[in-house]
């Protein structure tokens, strides 16, 4: 059986940023693994360990996103796949999915997974735009993942509990955080990643015209969000605090 | 004339307050554009949810039943969404941001061609689409994003819009669906359910909070107390979830609920930042941690610094009274 897990390298989300006149600065060129495909790894690995199931990962991403993908491998994936862009422009949720069903179109696979979102965006639509596109079964925001047989079992939390779905495979599944802590990789995986293969692919290859993609939905501009202002602080006898909080919350700010 | 649709969510039986928040901002923008206000409801018993919208101005109601609804499954709420999407041709659809809206927006898009905003805090009608403010790099930052296209997906996050009533003599239309086994290809096996009739998240007016000074059955029992004199629901940071004190549904957080209650009281919680990222947009905010330099501070309107087992017996006590 064999998992495919596509992978993206984000900017570091904890780093300080700013904001000049509507462009999103970052003060360090940190980039990272998306912590979501991160465990969609780190659950496909202990799936291998179980089953013996095979792990590549594909990213799109440009040429500094083999140090993301050395991660992928170094965490124990088997090989990887970098479909390399310019990295001129950002890619709306749309381009990514067109590019990722272009490359799947024809491959022999069982399972794409793919985080649930990216940490920077949050927008969380690759997923199952891509399995649209590939018409497959999915599902998307899992917290467990099971192999049985043929079939992926697939604990999702939904809005009203967690739901056990069973999916015929090929399918394709998006992984919360939630699942694992994704394993660091040691220094025996960062050496053999060293040896793993890692194909590089042209988007053009893929047959997409590079320069057409994001066409319907553009960011344009940022900004602060309305700070929240810290309010006041009450230090001193619990008891007293307490019971003057309390009253504030109804005279005050009428919430009770 | 062209026509804004909202979707109508529905969850255990109810019809989701999210969604008429979006249909009652749709209301406001469609009205001043000169566009069709127009709602859709997808269940098992979609007809008997009719007559709760009309009061939120829909001038035409779609009605999709099918036992197939009865719980949330992808490919068949797909294949409704599809159906009347071909059938209205709306330029703009706006969905409340459930995790079921979320199990098929990108899917959707891809499907109808069209453009496609997830998550917006706000949006709003431009020439030939939408723009919409999105919090994004952990919720720190809000980015402008526009889609234009012929047909715009846009879903919200809750309690983003006020309700606002605008009684209309509906027209409703039922929508012939049929699916056959076989287009199904998942299986819902079960589904796990919370702790039964907990307050839903999204929907509360009030949360209590707990993180991860919340150490015991004791603290728990505390938690539960000041929820049930509030009529609150009961929300988790991460580290609660993960180790299992509390239900993974009820994490609050980048990566869990994203809530706007008119109070949110954070108990044990320092405020990691992808624990405010779920919760800043609530109304009041009450912090009790012992730390006095917790994060958590930084977003709260009244800030406890103390032991929260000393601080809530006497907090709780207090609310009892005003309550009377």
């Amino acid at each position: 059986m064999k998992f495919y897990i596509c992978i993206k390298m984000v900017p570091d989300v904890y780093a300080p940023i700013q904001i000049k006149e509507g462009e999103l600065i970052m003060d360090t060129d940190r980039m990272v693994l998306n912590a979501y495909d991160a465990s969609a790894i780190e659950e496909a690995l202990v799936l291998k360990e179980k089953h013996g199931v095979e792990v590549e990962v594909v990213c799109i991403g440009p040429a500094k996103a083999s140090e993301t993908i050395r991660k992928a491998l170094a965490m124990g994936a088997d090989k990887a796949t970098h479909i390399l862009s310019s990295g001129d422009k950002e890619y709306d949720s749309a381009s990514y999915a067109k590019i990722l069903s272009a490359f799947f179109t024809g491959k022999e696979y069982d399972i794409l997974a793919l985080g649930k979102q990216s940490q920077d965006t949050d927008s969380g639509l690759a997923g199952s735009m891509v399995a649209e596109h590939l018409g497959l079964p999915y599902t998307t925001n899992a917290v467990g993942l099971e192999v049985e047989g043929n079939k992926l079992i697939v604990k999702r939390q939904g809005d009203t509990g967690q739901e056990m779905i069973e999916l015929p495979t090929p399918c394709a599944v998006t992984c919360s955080n939630d699942m694992n802590n994704p394993r660091i990789p040691n220094l025996k995986g960062i050496m053999a990643s060293k040896r793993k293969p890692i194909d590089q692919v042209a988007i053009s290859s893929l047959g997409i015209d590079e320069a057409a993609l994001s066409a319907d939905t553009k960011v344009v501009s940022y900004e602060e969000k309305p700070a929240r202002q810290a309010g006041k602080k009450y230090e001193g006898e619990p008891e007293e605090i307490a019971r003057q909080v309390a009253q504030l919350l109804d005279t005050e700010a009428n919430a009770l | 004339m062209s026509t804004i649709l909202t979707h109508i969510a529905i969850t255990d039986g109810k019809v989701k307050r999210s969604s008429l928040e979006v249909l009652s901002h749709c209301k406001t923008i469609g009205d001043a554009a000169g566009l069709s206000v127009e709602a859709v409801v997808i269940d098992e018993n979609a007809a008997s949810f009719v007559e709760g919208i009309q009061k939120y101005g829909a001038a035409k109601v779609h009605v999709v039943e099918h036992p197939v609804f009865k719980n949330h499954m992808n490919a068949p709420l797909l294949k409704a969404l599809a159906a009347v999407m071909n059938q209205v041709s709306p330029s703009v659809f706006a969905f409340a941001s459930t995790e079921g809206t979320k199990d098929i927006l990108g899917a959707l898009a891809a499907n109808q061609n069209a453009a496609v905003i997830a998550d917006v805090a706000s949006f709003e009608l431009i020439d030939g689409g939408v723009k919409a403010k999105r919090p994004v790099m952990a919720a720190k930052i809000m980015n402008n994003t526009e889609a234009k296209s012929e047909k715009v997906i846009v879903s919200v996050r809750s309690g983003s819009y006020d309700l606002v009533e605008s009684p209309a003599d509906a027209d409703v239309v039922h929508v012939d669906f049929n699916i056959d086994d076989s287009e199904i290809k998942a299986t819902l096996r079960e589904i796990i359910s919370a702790a039964g009739d907990t307050i839903d998240l999204n929907e509360a007016e009030a949360i209590v909070a707990a993180g991860r000074g919340v150490k015991d059955d004791e603290g728990k029992a505390l938690i539960a107390e000041l929820a049930r004199t509030l009529n609150a629901g009961i929300g988790a940071s991460r580290a609660l979830t993960e180790s299992g004190v509390y239900d993974p549904s009820l994490q609050i957080g980048q990566t869990g609920k994203v809530v706007s209650p008119q109070l949110y009281i954070a108990v044990g919680i320092s405020g990691a930042i992808q624990h405010v990222a779920g919760m800043a947009n609530s109304k009041v905010i009450v912090a009790i941690n012992k730390d006095p330099d917790a994060p958590i501070f930084e977003v709260a309107d009244y800030g406890i610094v103390g032991d929260l087992y000393k601080i809530l017996p006497p907090f709780i006590e207090e609310i009892k009274k005003i309550k009377g």
